[in-house]
């Protein structure tokens, strides 16, 4: 479809408005994070670049600082308030925790499983594999109460431990299918050599196929932590003091009026990682988000 | 590879038992097996345990009653408007997230300049944390001063008397606005890689032929990809089918119950009545649902992984 210079512009232009407006929410939550309140909830006008950016919301809820304390090195009284719940700095720590925690089990337990599952035959091996997969469909909910019940018995309720395990479940499937694909990439014949050589199957896995499949393992990892960075209903049913970000800036809208300066300026500092990460595993997106099943 | 070699086995005084060792998939397969036993398949074990009892609210005592929970969701209302959402959200959901995502994939896939940034970008959405998105779209449909709905006012589409939210007749689209800019790019992504997966004979065997574009796209290039499209719709089905964090942020099911989906619904019973028995019970119908549809679309499509 080369087509005319006339449909070639015509293309540009369609596609680079397409994707604007796609970026327009991003652009108009991250513009609302550097606006001061009176322009946030201009009732009379919409507000695009009229007004004097401030970092008041970033202060807030990254520095721990308060309102008050704010307005009288500003030498202003406008919005005083606002107290300690807006302070996200243990809540960040908190998601860093769980998401590198939950990360680094999924891969140590997928990538071994991946491993076996790709190389070893063995009777029932695609039940087995059509088990995980099962878990993958499995909605959090169907598992939700009963798991708030076994947490608490066992004490890992409102723990960062708990959610890094919980948060592990419903990575695993996933991890497993991925890294099985990665794995399947390289050609059995590589074991075969190692094994004449008189390698057993474990040295085979950690001195010849893992150093093959670290691009796998990153890519992997990345979508773990990303998946455990944004998750939401389980955080919310497990923890009261511990919060995972989405959780805690969900509790800054209240029915008495949502503090969408804070809300956005969080919301903005908790989608910056993953932007990052998700730029460096752009190749093996795809095959992530398919379990596997579709290669790029 | 010669490392491997040169390593000499160390002599073992004792012999493993044969499924010890790394020749046998137990060890690689044990711990993991035992992680989802633990906390997938006990708790819907214990999920549906809890489901055969009955809570009575006053003393918070639940009690054996295997078929109460069960016959109470034949005769709920709230249940069956809860699978009616849940249902027309899904499928207004992926078809118009696949025909956007189709569009968009054709119009993004060129090997012409600019275009890589443009397709970098169109990922973006997707690692935005849903709770965060739910609330991103909160904001700009917020009925007074929200940029969308004053958008939507001034072109005459909505009044200000009737904010999209706050309606019943069109809380539901602004949570469905919500998820298509979220997971668009899912199917963009996916059907891109099915395009250029495609193999480049038979356009040209239809070019020869006189073929147009329109007809090669429906003729050569969706037969295609359909099993890409089975795949794509599958899992997105899925996770539409368990949506929670839009609604929760956006609405929390309301108003009324208008935007009140199975999962929303069996949170508001845990949350709010705290009758454990019942929550399981919606949440295992839900799994019920998905299991019974995933597999009728299974057959019907025939996925494979």
């Amino acid at each position: 479809m080369q087509g005319s210079r006339f449909t070639r512009i015509l293309r540009d232009i369609t596609a680079v408005v397409v994707v604007a407006i796609f970026m327009f929410p991003l652009f108009w939550w991250g513009l609302t994070s550097i606006k001061p309140q009176s322009a946030i909830f201009n009732k009379d006008e919409v507000v695009f670049f009229d007004f004097k950016p401030t970092l008041v919301n970033y202060q807030v809820t990254l520095l721990g600082k308060s309102r008050a304390e704010l307005a009288i090195e500003s030498g202003s009284t406008f919005g005083v308030g606002g107290g300690s719940t807006y302070d996200s700095r243990k809540t960040i720590l908190d998601s860093l925790l769980i998401a590198v925690g939950s990360t680094a089990l999924t891969i140590f337990l997928g990538v071994i499983a991946a491993y076996a599952l790709s190389r070893i035959n063995f009777r029932g091996r695609q039940a087995y594999l059509n088990w995980i997969l099962s878990q993958r469909f499995m909605p959090p909910i169907a598992i939700i109460v009963p798991v708030v019940f076994m947490f608490h018995y066992v004490g890992l309720r409102d723990t960062i431990m708990g959610l890094v395990f919980i948060h592990t479940l419903i990575n695993l499937p996933v991890a497993v299918l991925l890294m099985k694909s990665f794995f399947d990439d390289v050609p059995v014949e590589v074991d075969e050599a190692a094994m004449l050589d008189g390698a057993t199957r474990f040295q085979i896995f950690r001195k010849v196929i893992l150093p093959l499949v670290t691009g796998g393992v990153a890519a992997t990892a990345v979508l773990c932590f990303i998946f455990s960075w944004t998750e939401f209903l389980l955080s919310l049913f497990l923890t009261n003091t511990i919060r995972t970000l989405p959780v805690k800036i969900s509790t800054f809208v209240t029915s008495t009026g949502s503090e969408w300066g804070f809300i956005s300026a969080l919301g903005t500092s908790a989608i910056i990682p993953s932007f990052i990460f998700i730029l460096l595993v752009q190749k093996q997106l795809v095959r992530g988000l398919t379990l596997g099943s579709l290669k790029d | 590879m010669s490392q491997a070699a040169v390593a000499a086995r160390p002599a073992r005084g004792f012999a493993l038992p044969r499924f010890l060792t790394s020749e046998h998939p137990f060890p690689w397969l044990a711990p993991i097996t035992a992680v989802l036993l633990v906390f997938g398949v006990y708790p819907l074990l214990y999920a549906l345990w809890l489901s055969l009892h009955k809570r009575n609210p006053a003393t918070r005592i639940s009690v054996w009653d295997p078929d109460y929970n069960w016959l109470k969701i034949l005769t709920d209302d709230r249940m069956w408007g809860a699978i009616g959402h849940t249902y027309l959200y899904t499928i207004v959901a992926i078809v118009i997230e696949l025909l956007l995502g189709l569009l968009i994939a054709l119009l993004l896939d060129t090997d012409r300049r600019g275009y890589g940034i443009l397709r970098a970008l169109m990922t973006l959405p997707l690692v935005v944390p849903p709770a965060v998105t739910g609330m991103m779209f909160l904001l700009m449909m917020d009925g007074s001063f929200g940029v969308l709905s004053r958008g939507l006012y001034a072109v005459g589409i909505l009044s200000p008397s009737q904010p999209i939210l706050a309606s019943s007749g069109t809380a539901l689209m602004g949570i469905l606005i919500t998820d298509i800019w979220q997971w668009t790019p899912f199917m963009v992504l996916i059907m891109m890689a099915g395009l250029r997966a495609l193999p480049k004979d038979p356009y040209e065997a239809a070019a020869i032929d006189g073929a147009t574009a329109v007809q090669a796209f429906f003729k050569l290039t969706l037969p295609m990809l359909s099993k890409i499209i089975a795949i794509a719709v599958l899992i997105r089905g899925v996770d539409l089918f368990r949506i929670y964090d839009y609604v929760k942020v956006m609405t929390e099911g309301g108003p009324g119950t208008a935007t009140e989906t199975l999962t929303a619904y069996a949170g508001t019973i845990y949350f709010k009545n705290a009758d454990f028995p019942y929550a399981s019970t919606i949440a295992l119908f839900t799994l019920i649902l998905v299991v019974v549809t995933s597999s009728i679309f299974i057959k019907l499509f025939k996925v494979k992984f």
